[in-house]
């Protein structure tokens, strides 16, 4: 009769630290052992035994052993083999173990029981490596000394499948910068990993995600790895393999060729395939179906024709349907609501798909989440749907089940959760609809106000978007209403924010504030004009093109005003130094992009509109500062619309009369 | 396989060629199935794939010596591996554990649902055993963070616990953890896990060929009128009734 019994008392964690500090070889080992098999798959153990501070004591043991294990004899090689193997059950997906076992100094020591004469001690001295190597806290391994490469491609070459697993997990953690990969490559990395394809389960799995991390920005080694051989087809066929974990990771390299390498593996059978398994993969239970939207994700983000093929073969149902089964796993979770935003990010037959199936529900309640990478999701998910016009002019989002749950996350203690949920509100509040009163009624204009003086400088940036995009087309009670909460002293300094993309966003309200009616302009002479001084400053030192754009545009929105407006603008455009090839509306019309050379242009015609008496002395102005004659120079702009701007200013010049010009 | 194609081939011939059900003769289908050339090697490591995922460890040795068919795995995890499932089939959970952990201590860190559910077995062990204190206190201390961590099997721990509730298990609507086959269920899981970790196939191959024949069989049948194998066991060919 088996003797099943249980007594957690004989089995305390102090009684077990203690018995591990034996001097007796005996007793240590015990106690060793008993430690690894305690917290082998249980996190709660790891958890306790890390706090009374078991790592460092095993790690000594580890270190003692190696250091004086000469003889090697069987004995001492148990206490490694043991020992190695709880530091590794520590860290296997556990941060702080890892952290635990790093500061205990035992990673010199694996990596040195890795020449070990007895395979045991190397298998598992290698196992608690990659477990070290697969956490995002192992050192960097630089692949910038070549003694490091060389000792990587030993570790490749080894026919240990624990070792040559661990070279192929320090490739695909260490392995970042262009310089990095070639290095590997010209250490003939590839071609072992190709052989590795043909090996077992875990060297394939291993060399898969190798070549992926590898293939990555790199095209010349994926012509490399196409080359003669028919390795291609070989990682072609085993997204069939019978093994889900294998088909993801045949995927996910597949998927890193496509997008590097416009010429292979374009046709749409292939895209199709992975499609297909992709989505079959979902319905994995474990680790492979929650990474398997990621995946997917990268498939076809960015991709029209690959989101509009992936609805074609039911990719909006299929996430749907795993959405449905509750509870799910957070990182599941999160892949989906992910995936469903790269589907729903360009086409609205995909919108139109999420909406008809009530997705829209499910991901509301994800807003809730408990988990902060969810909700993150969710707001992302909700940026890309809240992007359908035809919805949006319905005014179907504009409701209080969608807009207080992100007002209120715009305030979530994460930031990556503020930051999207702000992106969500960006688009949602380009509602042409009256409804803009629900949002300022549920606090939202206010909460955003608030936000656009964080200390975080992408929350600034995304609160001034939304607010940027609450006042388009807006009606003047919505852009007073806003204006008076956030005050001309603020907007000025966020226009001078030391984060370009605040300043770029601050312009950008600025840009849409006074659009429109004429009496919106005077907002910007509010306190003595401190608005647009400081946009003419910006002007003046702009770096990003982004930026001299929305502030041209400020510009040309006012001279569309008034005399006053016009005139405004011209002392702004005057330059402070005397010569005018210095000024930056000459630099801006000879701006390489064409974005900028049109805002500029428009700035020009809309100050020398000749229904204005005051043109003709503008006009003068503008030719002395060779504006006029660097006008005529881009008659023939290779942009379109430049052109007909252009054209346009050229013929308000000659309504003046002048053979001067 | 390429018997399997064979079979496959055959039968989208026959399918061309039928409008009608049609009779094949025992002479003629014996002629075909002579025609088809499978080699010897083929067919010997079928049986020493069967016997090594199985874990007839003595018998695959032998068959190794007889046949010279080398297996692809060392026979020596095999020892390990069965002894493994043997301490489960036993009941003898916790030593299954440690076994386990000695032959690759990632196994278990990285399976939690297999984790849980040996975990779950020496629980039911506990309570089979009549340790009642002991099964409450291990159920508190080792399974219910588990369930912490995953609704499913707080389900499952759930169940489990309800067999304390009844004096006489045999009311106990689920006294089918008790069975025999709850240990066999958690003893193959283990044994696929293992099979898995050494890179190797956790289902033999000739199972799902047996299934394939019997499939191809009944297409056949939709087809044709021929001599059938009925008898898995004694693979013979039985004259159709016409």
């Amino acid at each position: 009769m088996p003797s099943a019994s249980y007594s957690a008392t004989s089995q305390r964690p102090s009684d077990l630290l203690s018995r591990l500090a034996s001097g007796d070889g005996e007793i240590k080992l015990k106690a060793l052992r008993e430690v690894k098999n305690q917290i082998i798959g249980n996190r709660t153990k790891k958890l306790s035994f890390l706090k009374l501070g078991a790592v460092p004591v095993v790690a000594k043991i580890l270190a003692d052993d190696v250091v004086t294990n000469k003889a090697n004899d069987n004995n001492r090689n148990n206490l490694i083999i043991q020992s190695a193997a709880a530091l590794g059950s520590f860290a296997c997906g556990f941060d702080a173990g890892v952290r635990a076992v790093l500061d205990a100094g035992s990673l010199p020591h694996l990596i040195r029981l890795l020449s070990n004469p007895d395979d045991k001690v190397v298998d598992s001295a290698a196992r608690t490596l990659r477990m070290i190597y697969q956490s995002k806290l192992a050192p960097e391994y630089n692949l910038s000394e070549q003694k490091n490469i060389e000792f990587l491609v030993s570790l490749l070459n080894s026919d240990n499948e624990n070792v040559s697993g661990l070279g192929a997990c320090i490739i695909t953690r260490s392995c970042e910068t262009i310089g990095e990969k070639k290095a590997l490559c010209d250490a003939g990395v590839l071609s072992r990993l190709i052989t590795l394809l043909n090996g077992s389960l875990s060297q394939r799995d291993s060399s898969l995600e190798s070549l992926a991390t590898i293939f990555n920005g790199n095209p010349d080694a994926i012509s490399k790895f196409v080359g003669p051989e028919k390795t291609l087809s070989c990682v072609i066929e085993l997204v069939k393999d019978r093994y889900p974990r294998t088909r993801l990771l045949a995927c996910t390299c597949l998927i890193v060729i496509r997008n590097m390498s416009p010429c292979y593996l374009q046709d749409v059978g292939i895209a199709t395939k992975l499609i297909h398994v992709l989505l079959e993969l979902l319905d994995d239970p474990g680790q492979v179906g929650d990474e398997a939207s990621f995946v997917f994700s990268s498939l076809i983000s960015h991709k029209e024709d690959l989101q509009k093929l992936a609805l074609e073969n039911s990719a909006i149902d299929r996430f749907y349907n795993n959405l449905q089964k509750v509870p799910l796993h957070p990182k599941r979770l999160q892949g989906i609501l992910l995936a469903l935003g790269d589907m729903c990010s360009t086409l609205e037959s995909c919108r139109s798909k999420f909406l008809s199936l009530q997705v829209l529900n499910l991901v509301i309640d994800a807003l809730n989440h408990d988990t902060a990478d969810v909700r993150t999701a969710a707001c992302i998910c909700l940026r890309s749907v809240f992007r359908s016009i035809k919805n949006l002019s319905a005014g179907r989002f504009m409701n209080e089940t969608v807009v207080i749950p992100l007002i209120q996350l715009s305030q979530d203690s994460c930031t990556s959760v503020q930051v999207a949920a702000l992106g969500a509100i960006s688009n949602i509040v380009v509602d042409f609809t009256t409804r803009k009163t629900t949002f300022i009624q549920c606090g939202g204009v206010k909460q955003l106000v608030q936000l656009s003086t964080s200390m975080d400088s992408a929350v600034r940036s995304n609160a001034l978007w939304a607010l940027r995009n609450f006042i388009f087309l807006a009606d003047d009670r919505c852009k007073e209403g806003v204006f008076s909460q956030l005050s001309a002293s603020l907007l000025t300094r966020l226009i001078c924010d030391p984060e370009p993309s605040v300043q770029e966003q601050a312009l950008a309200f600025v840009r849409n504030l006074v659009d429109g009616c004429i009496d919106f302009i005077d907002y910007v002479f509010a306190e003595d004009g401190i608005i647009l001084n400081a946009v003419g400053r910006q002007l003046q030192s702009a770096l990003k093109a982004e930026i001299a754009i929305q502030g041209m545009y400020v510009l040309s929105n006012v001279a569309s005003g008034s005399e006053v407006h016009k005139e405004a603008v011209m002392h702004q455009l005057l330059p402070q130094v005397d010569d005018w090839t210095q000024s930056y509306m000459i630099k801006f019309l000879r701006s390489d992009d064409s974005r900028l050379r049109i805002a500029a242009v428009w700035a020009i015609v809309n100050l020398t509109c000749p229904s204005y008496l005051g043109a003709y002395g503008r006009v003068v102005k503008l030719r002395n500062g060779s504006i006029v004659s660097q006008i005529k120079n881009m008659v023939n702009d290779s942009c379109l619309d430049v052109k007909l701007h252009v054209r346009t200013a050229l013929r308000q010049f000659m309504t003046f009369g002048d053979c001067s010009i | 396989m390429s018997l399997f194609w064979i079979v496959i081939r055959q039968l989208a011939e026959i399918e061309a060629m039928a409008t009608s059900k049609k009779v094949i003769t025992r002479e003629e289908w014996e002629k075909k199935l002579s025609d088809v050339k499978i080699r010897k090697e083929d067919m010997n490591k079928l049986v020493m794939n069967f016997l090594v995922t199985e874990g007839y460890v003595d018998v695959a040795e032998k068959f190794r010596m007889e046949s010279g068919t080398e297996p692809d795995i060392d026979l020596a995890t095999i020892t390990d591996r069965m002894a493994v499932k043997k301490a489960v089939q036993c009941g003898n959970v916790e030593d299954a554990i440690e076994k386990v952990n000695d032959l690759n201590p990632e196994i278990l860190d990285t399976n939690p649902q297999l984790f849980f559910h040996l975990q779950q077995q020496r629980l039911i062990e506990l309570i089979r055993n009549g340790k009642v204190e002991e099964a409450l206190e291990f159920a508190q201390d080792e399974l219910a963070p588990r369930g912490e961590e995953n609704q499913s099997f707080l389900e499952e721990l759930e169940r489990t616990v309800a067999l304390l509730a009844f004096e006489d298990v045999s009311n106990c609507p689920v006294r089918d953890l008790l069975d025999i086959s709850q240990r066999l269920k958690t003893a193959s899981e283990v044994n696929a896990a293992i099979l898995t970790s050494q890179s190797h196939e956790k289902d033999p191959k000739l199972p799902s060929l047996l299934k394939m024949l019997i499939w191809a069989q009944n297409q056949l049948d939709e087809k044709a009128v021929y001599p059938r194998i009925n008898d898995l066991s004694t693979a013979m060919l039985e004259d159709p009734a016409v």
